[in-house]
């Protein structure tokens, strides 16, 4: 049987397992707890005790330990705290006496709140120290609980804190029956003492942190959880409650006696108080929240009225520029609203609101002044505006008027800049609200468009000679930034191209500044937009060249006949030039054609040399001659004047006149005349052909301004009449040699309703043009499509250049429809298919 | 993840490149010595026990063979999980970076092992010295409890060390405090800047060394850190420091540091050695309250700690002897001269005849203790142990001193060696100081030594011609299956509770009749019961489990027996003589028939099972002479059948039958 020789040489424990160790041990372990809670806790041995727990966890009586001791501490609760918690209540009545708001001076009740409090935080600090103790000596039973899950030791040991002091009630005060409960008494008196901290009094603020720590360590149930801390469950919500009375009360007391500015200033140090409370007496956890009260209470409750307050709410701040108010204004918005609407839409209003008083003063300012406006331009202009005429005429003063509002426009833009930039930290929402706005009351001004080509067209011509290029740049970034604004931007397209057509044959601008202009709208706008422009640009170039060319080819031919004229030509494409230049507005009208103009035989003779010359390279080319933009530089023999015998008259005068094509071939008439003859309006528009309406500007330009009086006139008037006549001015006198005749009809002037009228018809032509050919593009692409999808197509492609009507779209369908590009879907009228 | 294999072989042709441009160690040395080929060999037959020896006796867990081959992977092709897990958790690579996890999983023998392969990643076995060094780094920050016993100040900052982290890793600080062992403030030269002390003590502690030695706060120089940094490393003796501030490659980097730790725990095992276990002091019991230490002391221990041998046999005598004893011991002035010069002065060790209670008194050092959380928390309370004193607090540990020593080391040095008579010891004792590895450890130490001599739980009842099951005879058991359920029991480690029931299962027949085993079956039922309602008794399923597992084991698995029955029935001859290894059969059937075939075995109940309980003694020769015979086995019931697996089958339904006839003895149900 040698193998049921079983020697077992391993030595049992040495754990006493007998089951009389328990009350021995336990004996221990409460004398223990007894010495702990008296602070003897230094002359106990850690050793001794842990093995006591040790043992009795270890014969599986662990749980028995536990309920042992929740019994004694409980036992020692009742016989040794809960009278003097009793006594400590009572004899801090005051506080208590506070639930019911009874009067009492705040600094007793300051005094008797904080002695209480400091009662009961000695009392949880010992409590605590004690249970530290006793969950370390009962480690290992500890443990035990940790793997079955118990709730610790500790967790329940400190939740008879809760349970038999904090939730103690006091009986038989101030002769209610209603029980006190210690937790409520001691929230109110630290509510009581956090609103008078708020209102300036100096509270022990540790004390305070340290209670509401303590009821941020104690839970609603021994097993922790974390969110059923006694500090998120009661104590958060009273002190929210509390708070928001507080500052419910105190927004009202503000909006009674305060302005929108000490408003914002002092809500901004009720947010800062608060968040620092959250650091010195209460927990952090409630900073979201207790801002959360304040930005409700304080800011969104009354922020309407704050706003529209009269003299300091958002309109004076905005039009007062106060830069901190609105600034603070901003970050509490921001606080409590990411969209920030509601300064959106004040922002918004305000803006629509100044926007419109630009126009109003527009309307209701007389222009038949130089106004303050007009007249800082002209003193930065120096030499021109000394001299200029006290009234201006009507076009003038539409001009004026367009620079104004112009000016106006660009002065709210920047100042709104300035707040963005400065209050608003550049937000983007705001940016782009404001932008909204901007666009839209720029928008409902109809003539906007005309206004800002106007605008860019003054400053062109005038405001950039000699200028820095920094200036030039101002210049530009502000016309961009108009233009960006402008929703009809077809509109705009068509008025600038008209006035940079006259900028470009009258040679008044800088050519490289509107290369740069253009390129720069080019980025903004897109390519479509200045493909005319460039076109333009393109065919003053080639013009040049040719013009160049052309010289070197007469000077090749050598012939002298024609030496005595030079030619400067503008070749012009017919689509990239606006129609009026070309002229065929005029054909249009079943007027007399410009070809019917008259050219004196010299000046056709060069043109046929010309135009051979032209169709050497480029055969099949039409030119069309177009007087009415070009000018001529006449070199006029002024013989003296007999009888005269000082003073200028009394020498051969030469002058060299610079005249619009018109003028010359009017000037041109007179070389054939003898001394003395004169000409009637009628015979000279019977010899020229030349529209009569041209005609009459040219021979106003040429007969009343003194200074360039070549042609005299009978009778003497300012206005030219068909039945006037005309003679040889052989008395004309100037100082200088080179003499520009202005020509009238050059000056880009606003259109007088009509003419806008006129314009706004041919936009909406071509407008029509265009719908057509986007609804053709989209079905051709899809094939089938239902009205609103096609509608929503039409506008997003056409974003870019106007806003089309919704009306006009459909009439384009429609038209298309009748034109069997689409048809109607069967069945289904609301959606159409492509006809190929 | 399993790489695929040309993966797999630019792996192997990348680490081995790296390993001969000397940037990475190699972790798996070639080794031919016939200690690792026994290790080999045992691992390829799983023999847990021999691995554990070969294991704590210090073999390189991480060599490989003339074929390439690493314990890991042996173990892992041979499809011992058991053994592969105690491989891992000894600290076999599994790395996942490495050519050699990736050759195990891909050699691993089933699933099981494949995912516990893949389970081990770098972290859990990188560096078995992780948490022994963090804890080291974590002095230098930690407050609660106190446990600086020397302040180094520099201007600007002071720094609370531990004399004995200092002395054991610089030969500069060892020579100074053994000059002047109770200093406890010592100024900082000027000279140095204070980034530089910062760095050399990260240093000294085992921590990181930071990226940037200069912040930008900081008011000196990168230079002038490093000039200080090289003054100081003279001075200290610590020229390695240079080498780590150097390094910049991360991967040379962690090596470098695994290194260093593994250094620096020679250097404190050395002075451990030195200073604890060289200064212990053995007394008698009753006057071990007597010893006095004064605080500031050679060899800077801060607490004592006491053992007591285990009681003699026979208390009155050594009652007796008390007096004689305390009259004899030298203590002038009530307690034990200090120091290391006056610490031969132990007692004299004349020993009265009989015996009186000895005991053990460690010198302990506070740093390394309040790795149990038993200590910690005891320092950081402000009990009498954490109460400053003149003298050294004696602390009684509830073990004997071999047992204490293995915890030291365990504390001190992260090493344990624990022999199998006293893992249960110990087992108790670190669970009574919360520590949890050191626990583990124990626990696997007699789930593995614990298991009798050969393979682990091999089935007795077969019997090899090797002649090993005359070594099996006289075998002792090696522990007392007993004591280890109730210390599982006791100690909630699941562990030995399943080895318990293997253990039951694998010799039932030796304990199924025993008094005590039905004691243990009706505790469990109690166990149980008294935790919640059920029927099962848990022990009793355990054995069950492993029951059939013991016996059904080699039949699992094939899926053929239908089609082999009917070759058994054509051809029964051809069973005679086959090997373990031979075709299965469907057990139950043949169990069925051979059952029903043998009359006496189901008709006569008891009388049958006390025949087999007369006859076990028997079986042995009885089973040799079937095999000499080449004439089948016999069961444990005596009765002669063909072969193994009939007679497998017999055994099976015995001891099941026991186990119920039992039970009902027991009057549980179950």
């Amino acid at each position: 049987m040698a193998s049921r020789n079983r020697p077992r040489p391993i030595r049992r424990p040495l754990i006493n397992k007998e089951a009389g160790g328990f009350d021995q041990c336990w004996a221990t372990l409460q004398s223990a707890m007894t010495d702990i809670h008296n602070k003897n806790a230094s002359k106990l041995s850690f050793e001794n005790l842990y093995r006591a727990s040790y043992k009795i966890t270890l014969v599986k009586r662990g749980e028995d330990l536990f309920n042992k001791v929740k019994e004694f501490e409980t036992e020692w609760f009742h016989n040794h705290i809960i009278p003097g918690v009793d006594e400590l209540v009572r004899n801090n009545l005051p506080s208590i006496a506070l639930i019911q708001m009874t009067t009492s001076s705040s600094h007793e009740r300051r005094e008797a709140g904080e002695r209480l409090l400091r009662g009961i935080r000695k009392i949880w600090e010992d409590h605590n120290t004690s249970m530290n103790l006793i969950a370390d000596m009962l480690m290992y039973l500890e443990r035990s609980c940790a793997e079955t899950k118990q709730a610790s030791v500790y967790a329940t040991t400190i939740g008879l804190f809760r349970d038999h002091i904090l939730k103690y009630g006091l009986k038989d005060v101030d002769g209610s029956d209603q029980p006190f409960i210690i937790m409520d008494v001691v929230i109110a008196v630290v509510l009581d003492l956090i609103n008078m901290d708020r209102d300036g009094d100096i509270v022990d603020r540790n004390l305070l942190r340290d209670i509401t720590g303590m009821l941020e360590q104690l839970y609603e149930t021994d097993e922790e959880k974390e969110n059923e801390k006694l500090y998120t469950t009661i104590f958060e919500p009273r002190f929210l409650t509390a708070s928001e009375v507080f500052y419910k009360a105190e927004c009202e007391k503000l909006l009674r006696e305060s302005d929108a500015g000490s408003w914002l200033r002092h809500t901004r140090r009720r947010l800062l108080e608060e968040e620092e409370r959250c650091v010195t007496s209460v927990s952090n956890f409630t900073k979201d929240n207790i801002t959360g009260v304040v930005e409700k209470e304080l800011v969104l409750a009354k922020m309407d009225d704050f706003l529209a307050m009269e003299g300091s709410g958002l309109k004076a701040m905005v039009d007062n520029d106060r830069e901190e108010d609105l600034g603070i204004l901003y970050q509490l918005i921001a606080r409590i609203d990411k969209s920030k609407s509601t300064l959106k839409t004040n922002l918004q209003s305000r803006v629509m609101e100044l926007g419109l008083e630009i126009e109003q003063t527009l309307k209701n300012t007389d222009f038949s002044t130089p106004t303050a406006a007009g007249a800082s331009r002209e003193a930065e202009d120096g030499t021109e505006g000394a001299d200029k005429p006290k009234a201006l005429s009507p076009a003038a003063q539409q001009t004026a008027a367009a620079i104004k509002w112009v000016d106006d426009v660009l002065k709210l833009k920047s100042k709104f800049d300035t707040l963005l930039e400065n209050c608003f930290s550049n937000d983007l929402v705001i940016q782009s609200a404001i932008t909204k706005s901007f666009a839209d009351f720029i928008n409902m001004f109809e003539r906007s468009s005309e206004f800002v080509s106007l605008f860019i067209d003054d400053s062109l011509k005038r405001g950039l000679k000699g200028k820095s290029d920094e200036d030039a740049e101002f210049v530009l970034q502000k016309a961009i930034v108009l233009v960006r604004y402008l929703s009809d931007r077809d509109l705009f397209e068509r008025y600038y191209q008209k006035h940079l057509g006259r900028r470009l044959l009258h040679n008044k601008s800088e050519i490289h500044i509107e290369k740069e202009l253009v390129r720069r709208m080019r980025a903004e706008l897109g390519n479509h937009f200045t493909a005319k422009f460039e076109g333009m640009f393109k065919d003053m170039e080639l013009s040049k060249d040719l013009s160049t060319n052309y010289k070197d080819h007469i000077r090749n031919l050598g012939d002298d006949d024609r030496k005595s004229t030079e030619l400067a030509i503008h070749v012009l494409t017919t689509n990239f030039w606006p129609t009026d230049v070309m002229g065929r507005g005029v054909l249009q009208d079943g007027d007399a054609s410009r070809a019917d103009c008259i050219f004196p035989p010299s000046i056709k003779r060069l043109q046929e040399s010309f135009y051979k010359f032209y169709c050497q390279d480029r055969s099949g080319r039409v030119l069309t001659w177009v007087p009415s933009t070009g000018s001529a530089d006449i070199k006029c023999y002024f013989p003296k004047v007999p009888g005269k015998d000082s003073g200028p008259l009394s020498k051969d005068r030469r002058y060299e006149l610079n005249v619009s094509t018109y003028g010359m071939i009017v000037l041109m008439l007179f070389n054939d005349l003898s001394d003395g003859e004169s000409l009637s309006f009628e015979e000279i528009q019977l010899k020229t052909n030349i529209p009569v309406s041209d005609l009459t500007k040219t021979l106003t330009s040429l007969s009343v301004p003194p200074k360039f009086r070549v042609l005299a006139k009978e009778p003497l008037a300012k206005s030219v009449k068909a039945t006037d006549k005309f003679s040889f001015n052989a008395q004309f006198v100037s100082k200088q040699i080179k003499i520009r005749v202005p020509v009238i009809s050059s000056t880009s002037k606003v259109e007088g309703s009509e003419e806008r009228k006129e314009t706004e018809r041919k936009n909406d032509q071509t407008r029509a043009h265009v719908v057509d050919a986007a609804i053709v593009r989209i079905m051709k692409q899809r094939k089938e499509l239902s009205h609103t999808q096609l509608t929503t197509e039409v506008i997003s492609q056409l974003s870019g250049r106007f806003k089309p009507d919704i009306s006009l779209i459909k009439k384009r369908i429609e038209d298309l429809l009748a034109r069997e590009y689409l048809e109607r879907m069967e069945g289904d009228t609301a959606a159409y298919r492509y006809l190929a | 993840m399993v790489l695929r294999k040309f993966e797999l072989e630019a792996k192997l042709k990348d680490d081995t490149q790296l390993i001969q441009n000397g940037v990475l160690r190699n972790e798996h040395p070639f080794d031919t010595s016939p200690e690792f080929h026994n290790f080999l060999m045992a691992c390829r037959r799983g023999d847990l026990k021999r691995c554990q020896e070969l294991i704590s006796e210090g073999i390189n867990i991480n060599g490989k063979d003339a074929y390439d081959y690493t314990p890991l992977i042996i173990a892992s092709l041979c499809g011992h999980y058991e053994l592969v897990q105690l491989l891992l958790e000894s600290g076999a690579l599994a790395d996942p970076d490495s050519f050699e996890r990736e050759r195990a999983v891909y050699n691993a023998l089933n699933n099981k092992i494949r995912n516990l392969l893949l389970s081990y990643d770098y972290s859990k076995t990188a560096d078995p010295l992780q948490y022994w060094s963090t804890h080291i780094t974590s002095l230098l920050s930690r407050e609660i409890p106190p446990t600086s016993d020397i302040t180094l100040s520099a201007p600007s900052e002071d720094f609370h060390l531990h004399k004995f982290i200092l002395s054991a890793r610089s030969p500069y600080f060892r020579r100074k405090f053994a000059e002047a062992p109770d200093t406890t403030t010592w100024k900082l030269s000027h000279n140095i800047p204070v980034e530089a002390f910062r760095i050399v003590l990260r240093y000294l502690y085992l921590g990181d060394l930071p990226r940037d030695f200069v912040t930008p706060r900081s008011a000196v120089t990168e230079e002038e850190v490093f000039k200080g940094i090289d003054k100081l490393c003279k001075q200290l003796e610590i020229d390695k420091l240079w080498e780590a501030v150097l390094s910049n490659d991360r991967r040379l980097a962690r090596q470098r540091q695994q290194d260093e730790v593994a250094r620096a725990q020679g250097q404190i095992s050395a002075f451990f050695r030195d200073t604890v276990l060289k200064h212990k002091i053995e007394v008698d019991t009753r006057k071990a309250d007597q010893v006095k230490w004064p605080q500031h002391n050679a060899i800077f221990a801060n607490v004592l700690l006491q053992a007591d041998e285990e009681l003699p046999e026979d208390d009155s005598a050594s009652d007796n002897s008390a007096p004689d004893n305390k009259d004899e011991s030298p203590t002038p002035n009530g307690g034990i001269p200090i120091g290391p010069a006056a610490s031969c002065s132990k007692p004299p060790t004349t020993f009265p005849k009989v015996k009186p209670r000895r005991s053990v008194l460690y010198p302990a050092h506070k740093p390394f203790l309040i790795r149990s959380p038993y200590f910690a928390t005891m320092f950081a309370s402000p009990f009498l142990e954490s109460q400053p004193s003149d003298y050294l607090h004696t602390i009684h540990v509830d073990c004997t001193p071999p047992v204490l020593e293995v915890i030291l080391s365990y504390l001190y040095t992260e090493t344990s060696t624990c022999p199998l008579e006293h893992a249960l010891e110990l087992l108790y004792a670190s669970d009574m100081l919360l520590l949890d590895a050191l626990k583990s450890k124990a626990a696997v130490t007699i789930s593995t030594l614990g298991s009798g001599n050969t393979n682990a739980l091999v089935d007795r009842t077969h019997h090899h011609p090797d002649g090993s099951s005359s070594v099996q005879k006289v075998e002792q058991e090696p522990i007392n299956v007993y004591d280890v359920i109730h210390a599982a029991w006791d100690l909630g480690v699941q562990r030995l509770e399943e080895f318990g029931a293997r253990y039951l299962a694998s010799r039932l027949e030796d304990y199924i009749d025993e008094p005590e085993f039905h004691d243990l079956i009706q505790e469990s039922a109690s166990r149980l019961k008294s935790r919640e309602e059920t029927d099962t008794i848990e022990l009793l399923d355990d054995i069950r489990y492993y029951l059939g597992e013991r016996f059904r084991l080699r039949f699992e698995g094939e899926g053929l027996e239908e089609m082999l029955d009917e070759e058994h029935l054509q051809d029964e001859g051809e069973y005679e003589g086959l090997d373990m290894e031979g075709p299965d059969v469907g057990l139950e059937e043949l169990a069925m028939t051979m059952g029903e075939g043998d009359a006496g075995y189901v008709g006569n109940g008891d009388e049958v099972i006390v025949e087999g309980v007369d006859r076990e003694g028997d079986e042995d020769k009885r089973g040799e002479n079937g095999e000499r015979e080449g004439q089948g086995v016999v069961t444990l019931d005596g009765v002669v059948v063909e072969d193994e697996f009939a007679s497998d089958a017999v055994n099976y339904h015995i001891l099941v039958e026991k186990i119920d006839r039992m039970l009902e003895k027991l009057k549980l149900d179950a």
